[in-house]
């Protein structure tokens, strides 16, 4: 079988275009990826709600672990971190949990309708000035099957779904990194 | 044959008794036994105390959530240990806050929960009220070498939770109660 030598031609140019494309694709999605914001969790505040201690710290962890796994952020620091010092692009998460009501896993194996843990917090996006740049009100829960703390992983994965829906402002280039 | 035998276990038995030193000497060997074996025993239990079973729910990275090991103090850190042999360590020195909390869990995990699924009548659902179990939830909030705080939570038996919070306490591990505690203190002193 012989090729025509214009198919061929046709089919190198398409190639090269292609090729082009990703390239500038790749050039484009790392020149975002050097303007990303990092981001430090700061510890969940359970404000007036009586929330058991395992609650807090489950909610904390999960949301370290949900927001790495967005690729939304260049680093995701831990509350107290001294890495996170002096960071320009640096956004701080803060938690506060709005409502809780305690379930039990027995009483939804058992009655399936009730007895199910439900979470809500109110989340902020700071800058290390203080203003909020990104604010939502989410909620987390376990309905069916699962142990209690699920109700924070789902939660967590809320919050994170939620931030990486939402567009963030540009940090500001600081006036070493512009080169002036 | 039987009589015979019987026979010359008695007279041996009377032997010792007749001689007081044999018979001293008999009891002490027994009781010196005896007391070996209550020393064993006891170091046995005093080094398990400190070790208890525990299930990882999240918080130590580099141990998988769900996983089984034993919790115990060993060299002034709390130290996590696989069932497979790898294990994890939190100083004490760096743990922040201990708490210990009450849960009630299903048991039977996965293959419970279709078997009662799949029960008819309803009978799943009678299952599932007799099939959970009360557990203790010991929660480690503690910070890294850079600062960064962790939390680590760990299911125990029922009861285990507050005992391992306890030792924790009583070697250093910082926590709110005491804090508190201290607070009052020093408070109602401030008053007087």
């Amino acid at each position: 079988m012989r090729v025509d030598k214009n198919t061929a031609a046709a089919v190198l140019a398409t190639a090269l275009v292609f090729l082009g494309a990703y390239e500038t694709q790749l050039f484009a999605q790392q020149s975002v990826r050097n303007e990303q914001w990092s981001v430090q969790v700061d510890n969940v505040e359970p404000g007036d709600v009586n929330l058991d201690p395992a609650f807090r710290v489950a909610i904390y962890e999960n949301l370290m672990e949900e927001l790495a796994k967005t690729n939304r952020f260049n680093q995701v620091f831990r509350s107290g971190d001294r890495n996170a010092v002096g960071r320009s692009a640096l956004l701080i998460l803060k938690t506060a949990v709005e409502n809780y009501t305690p379930g039990s896993e027995t009483r939804r194996a058992v009655t399936t309708v009730s007895g199910a843990t439900k979470l809500k917090v109110r989340s902020q996006l700071c800058s290390p000035q203080g203003q909020v740049v990104w604010e939502r009100t989410v909620g987390g829960d376990v309905r069916f099957f699962g142990s209690n703390l699920r109700a924070t992983h789902n939660l967590a994965r809320n919050v994170a779904n939620s931030i990486k829906q939402s567009s963030l402002p540009q940090p500001a280039i600081p006036p070493s990194a512009s080169g002036n | 044959m039987i009589k015979r035998l019987v026979m010359a276990k008695r007279k041996r038995v009377g032997r010792l008794l007749k001689s007081p030193s044999r018979t001293c000497l008999t009891l002490m060997v027994l009781f010196g036994t005896g007391l070996v074996g209550q020393t064993t025993n006891g170091a046995k239990s005093s080094a398990s105390d400190a070790a208890a079973r525990a299930t990882h729910i999240l918080g130590m990275g580099s141990i998988s959530k769900g996983a089984n090991g034993r919790l115990s103090l060993q060299e002034g850190s709390l130290q996590f240990q696989l069932d497979a042999g790898r294990d994890a360590k939190i100083s004490i020195a760096s743990i922040q806050n201990v708490f210990c909390s009450e849960q009630d869990r299903q048991v039977g995990g996965v293959p419970m929960a279709l078997g009662q699924a799949a029960t008819p009548f309803g009978g799943g659902r009678v299952i599932a009220l007799f099939a959970h179990k009360k557990f203790d939830t010991l929660t480690v909030e503690y910070l890294d070498p850079n600062g960064g705080l962790h939390g680590a939570i760990f299911q125990l038996n029922e009861g285990q939770g507050q005992i391992l919070r306890s030792q924790l306490q009583a070697r250093g591990a910082r926590s709110l109660e005491l804090a508190d505690q201290a607070a009052r203190v020093s408070s109602s002193g401030v008053q007087q």
